[in-house]
């Protein structure tokens, strides 16, 4: 106990989180006052002690939560110990579906990619949580959770599946010091007649990248996106959606991914590539974040812990140890993409396996590691992959103090929890994706944009054909009719 | 005498054999029936459905181009890999022949990329031919004096190739062995001999030499090729199939189709397919080994 | 001493040797290199060919998060299953030569097993090991590995076993040896090169396997070649982890084969001539 107590000393310093001694404290407050969500888990969790829960979690840092901070902490809390089973995220669909076909029972607590919530609560892997929710007065906390993700990635025909625990957004990162330069901002408006700012539309984009690239080239690019099919993706089902395209016809369901709309995307993100950093083609999340911390590319977009790391937040940390110096600390500016409405991608909900031998136990570390107290803290972890995804974490006067500008970032992602579009979410979404990310690859390649295109629909329509017309319709069409479907 | 010891005891003869030939029904004979029962069903991991559906998964076999192209890949592929890395094994077999300083201590090292894995040895090449942090466009950027910057993985035109050198890259070594081995069995005073009649290198190498690692190179070349009729490994770490579908081979579409798209029943239809092709070549081309004895 | 083998024509051959010794091993240099690489050198551009100073921290962090229990988890299955392979392969390869049981029926079916790709069989594989509650199991892997590996072990084995000549073992015979002594006493003994080679390519076989080992294992039992393509992750690959590990999972290999090679190179090649 005591030596666990200097562990946490240890690590409250390391990452100095001061609100973590409250949190070991918790156990110990007394029932004086309403029970906060948090508490009433742990007081519930207690009757379990020496239960261990699998929990399956996407390899690399995501799994760094469970490990260091909120395992380790609910096992001091509660007795019950945490197993982090950690699976490349291209394989945890595959994996949760394995186990729950094979009936295993493997996994306790599974992380849920959103969209792929309706296929596997359909098929019955997952376990409806009302009841618990109900149990253990989770409701009103849940409310506090930002609405796009409370109302799109929680639910599955009318019941809940699954608590929303990221607020993953792609928003954009640039450099303001070259976007304030007077010599930029004079050169640029002469160019071409309007004033140099973080780019609203993508024509402003192409614009602006240019700029910089005949600028700075080869020090400094005008972007590096990520390109890498399965991150591409995502940002081309948000251009797609920002140009007015649509994915299918809703009463046919034939596929347009291949309108004129998905070529002149299509054909744009290739030739934005022409003024991006050589082999911009092969960037991933690391590649992209990498470049921008080293002051390699002006803009980038991509997911929130950029703009955290960029401002040097979790410097020192051991576990990002292998995180190059930023060079930008003090020069990011944070902004909404082209059109606004940034791409909701990937992540992850909180979900009881239907196969767990020991749910409510599951449940009660979802509830707990999900609740305002316990999730402000997760989203501060400088280590941490997880996004702020409640209005609270928003407007924390604690995070907003982070850093010089962590106002401005959070402020930009409540705007993007707002306006956000959801992945398309369909039945047997992956192969949906799988199709998609081999369109980019071969866009990459260099075929013929209209050519890989056709044959993308030419396959999503096979899919669809396979799936069942009338079935993969009626799913799409609860998709489509959310807001946050299309802009 | 021999007669008697080979005839006597026949518990002994089958006992001894009974462990393997156990051992492999157990965990080849049930999935093999499981195989053929399902190829027949219309199997998916997202639903409960079981029902039969005759043969209907060998007829999609038939219309499925992505799978036709994956074999074609993957003969191709084979094709091209394993005359490359025969001569090369033989050259090199050839110049270690001769005497040559610390000759122990350069073999071992030439065989270090055939005993790691060839998880491994994708993961290596990735990194080595990385458009930026890798040091083979670096070099190749010094060779031609200006900044090259080569998509290795990514570019169409050049997965193959890339591929094909972390293939060679591996598997040279292991014909080198080989050959290196048969070769040092060749009879030196033959040889001599032909030199003293002034035969010339083709007439030599074809009488001589040729019969005499044939044995060792038709193993070799079979073994090789049929490790890489299968290859999955090294393209997974590499290109996970792609670009698109570019570098899908036969055990990578399979692999989708099984655990990424849940197609229990036609992956099963594809496997069979794919065993009952294998069977029927491995078969003739043992026989025909057998029969050269 | 021929002419040939003095002077500038030795140190010609021993140049273009070395050239082509250096050309094999660059690319497991660069490797190890990266996994001595600080974060920065990893990702410097252009690319740093030699570390500035040997940076442990990417095997550090797979000690502390406990990643290494891979490489343990691939000896304990490759180990066993090698041993296990090797025993009953062997024997089935002696009834085989000295008895010609089951004919060339039996060693055309036990060796025509290995050729059927993995993954043919992996789905088959997976449901049944659902049933038997094998999935993620030290057990089941090895089983597997075994009965993947007797083919090869068989025949390899049946090579070695026809050279040994058949006198001797009829001698001891006549000295009252049972055939369960025979075999222990004679013939082992003098298949004793071909077995430790044989050996060696059967451990191998097993430790870099990866389909089955990606679909069969989960958490507990994972083996190295799984763990290494785990860190290829979407949102982060670490390049670090990726050649450390790597380098962690060839090591063992590299000591065998270092160790053994005396016999791996006569041994495959008498295993393959004989075959």
């Amino acid at each position: 106990m005591w030596s666990n107590r200097i562990m946490y000393t240890q690590f409250v310093k390391n990452t100095r989180h001061v609100l973590t001694v409250s949190a070991v404290c918790l156990g110990l407050i007394s029932n004086a006052q309403a029970q906060s969500a948090a508490e009433q888990a742990v007081e519930a969790a207690k009757q379990y002690s020496g239960v261990t829960l699998n929990v399956l979690y996407e390899a690399g840092l995501q799994p760094l939560d469970p490990k260091n901070f909120t395992g380790p902490l609910w096992e001091e809390l509660t007795g019950i110990k945490i197993n982090v089973i950690e699976s490349p995220v291209d394989q945890m669909f595959t994996k949760a579906m394995q186990d729950f076909r094979s009936g295993s029972g493997g996994y306790d607590l599974l992380n849920v990619i959103p969209n792929q919530l309706p296929d596997l609560a359909m098929s019955g892997a997952l376990e409806p949580l009302d009841d618990y929710v109900d149990k253990y007065n989770y409701h009103e906390e849940l409310q506090g959770i930002a609405p796009v993700y409370r109302d799109n990635q929680m639910k599955v025909e009318g019941k809940i599946y699954a608590l929303p625990d990221d607020g993953d957004v792609l928003i954009l990162y640039y450099r303001r010091d070259l976007f304030d330069d007077p010599a930029n901002q004079s050169a640029f408006e002469e160019k071409y007649g309007y004033p140099l700012a973080p780019p609203e539309t993508w024509q402003q984009f192409s614009e602006i990248g240019q700029f910089m690239t005949d600028a700075y080239e080869p020090e400094t690019y005008g972007a590096g996106l990520l390109r890498q099919p399965g991150n591409a993706q995502y940002m081309f089902q948000e251009r797609f959606r920002v140009e007015g395209g649509r994915f299918f016809d809703p009463d046919s369901m034939d596929a347009t991914v291949n309108s004129d709309i998905g070529i002149k995307v299509f054909t744009e993100m290739r030739a934005e590539n022409s003024w991006m950093p050589p082999g911009v083609e092969q960037w991933g999340f690391i590649e992209a974040f990498n470049a921008f911390l080293a002051g390699d590319i002006a803009m980038t977009i991509s997911w929130p812990p950029v703009g955290r790391w960029a401002a040097g937040y979790g410097k020192g940390t051991e576990a990002l140890n292998w995180i190059p110096e930023t060079k930008v600390a003090d020069k990011v500016g944070y902004a909404l993409p082209p059109g606004g409405t940034p791409e909701l991608a990937v992540g992850f909900s909180l979900a009881v396996a239907s196969g767990s031998a020991n749910k409510e136990a599951a449940y009660l570390f979802a509830q707990w590691m999900n609740s305002e107290e316990i999730s402000l803290q997760r989203v501060q972890l400088p280590y941490a992959l997880r996004d702020p995804f409640r209005t609270s974490h928003f407007a924390s006067e604690e995070y907003r103090s982070r850093w010089s500008n962590a106002g401005e970032y959070l402020d930009v992602l409540q705007k993007g929890a707002e306006t956000g579009l959801l992945d398309l979410s369909l039945l047997q979404t992956d192969r949906y994706e799988e199709a998609l990310r081999q369109a980019i690859s071969r866009l990459w390649s260099g075929e013929d944009a209209k050519k890989i295109l056709d044959d993308l629909a030419e396959d999503w329509d096979q899919l669809t054909k396979r799936i069942g017309v009338d079935k993969q319709k009626r799913v799409y069409a609860d998709w489509a009719s959310k807001p946050n479907a299309y802009p | 005498m021999l007669k008697t010891l080979l005839d006597n005891d026949r518990t002994f003869r089958y006992l001894l054999v009974a462990p393997a030939v156990f051992f492999i029904l157990l965990i080849g004979l049930y999935p093999f029936i499981k195989l053929i029962i399902a190829s027949f069903q219309n199997i998916s991991l997202f639903d409960d459905i079981r029902s039969f559906q005759g043969l209907l998964n060998y007829e999609r076999l038939l219309s499925d181009d992505r799978l036709w192209h994956s074999i074609v890949r993957t003969l191709l592929f084979t094709a091209v890999a394993l005359p490359i890395e025969l001569v090369l094994g033989y050259l090199l077999a050839v110049l270690f022949l001769e005497k040559i300083p610390f000759k122990a201590a350069l073999i071992s090292i030439i065989l270090l990329p055939t005993i790691i894995s060839p998880i491994v040895a994708g993961a290596t090449w990735r990194l080595m031919l990385d458009q930026r942090f890798g040091p083979v466009n670096q070099i190749i950027s010094w060779l031609a004096g200006t900044d090259v910057k080569l998509l290795w993985t990514v570019s169409a035109s050049l997965v193959w190739p890339a591929i094909l050198i972390a293939e060679v890259w591996q598997w040279t070594p292991f014909m080198f062995l080989l050959l290196y081995a048969a070769l040092s069995n060749v009879d030196r005073e033959q040889l001599e001999a032909a030199q003293i009649d002034g035969a010339s290198w083709w007439m030599t190498f074809r009488r001589i030499v040729l019969p005499a690692i044939m044995p060792v190179m038709f193993i070799a070349v079979l073994i090789r090729a049929l490790d890489l009729f299968r290859v999955f490994d090294l393209v997974w770490t590499m290109t996970q199939g792609g670009p698109g579908t570019a570098t899908e081979t036969l055990s990578i579409y399979a692999y989708q189709m099984a655990f990424r798209e849940f197609e229990i029943s036609y992956s099963a239809a594809i496997a069979f397919l794919v065993i009952v092709l294998l069977t029927v070549f491995v078969v003739a081309a043992l026989r025909r080994v057998e029969v050269s004895r | 001493m021929n002419r040939r083998d003095t002077g500038w024509r030795l140190w010609l051959r021993f140049a273009i040797a070395l050239g082509v010794t250096l050309i094999f091993a660059f690319p497991v240099y660069w490797l190890v290199a990266i996994s001595f690489k600080s974060p920065e050198e990893v990702y410097a551009y252009p690319p740093v060919w030699f570390p500035q100073q040997l940076d442990v921290s990417s095997y550090l962090t797979l000690f502390r998060d406990g990643d290494v229990v891979a490489v343990w988890n691939s000896l304990i299955t490759a180990g066993i299953s090698t041993v296990l392979a090797m025993l009953v392969g062997t024997l089935a390869a002696y009834s085989i030569v000295r008895f010609r049981t089951g004919g060339d029926h039996l060693s055309i079916w036990i060796i025509s097993q290995r050729m059927i790709p993995p993954i043919c069989v992996a789905f088959p594989i997976f449901l049944l090991y659902v049933s038997w509650n094998l999935v993620d199991s030290y057990v089941g892997l090895i089983m597997l590995y075994t009965a993947f590996n007797i083919p090869y072990v068989t025949w390899m084995m049946r090579g070695y076993i026809q050279d040994i000549p058949i006198e001797l073992e009829q001698s001891a015979m006549i000295d009252g040896l049972t055939r369960w002594q025979v075999l222990r006493k004679v013939v082992m003994p003098m298949a004793r090169g071909g077995l430790f080679a044989t050996a060696v390519f059967t451990f191998i076989f097993a430790w870099n396997d990866f389909i089955f080992a990606l679909i069969l294992s989960k958490s507990e039992v994972v083996t190295y070649t799984v763990k290494v393509t785990g860190y290829f992750g979407s949102q982060s690959t670490f390049w670090s982890k990726i050649s450390a590990m790597s380098v962690l999972g060839v090591l063992p290999m590299f000591v065998v084969v270092a160790t053994m090679q005396k016999f791996i190179v006569r041994g495959v090649s008498m295993g393959a001539v004989k075959g």
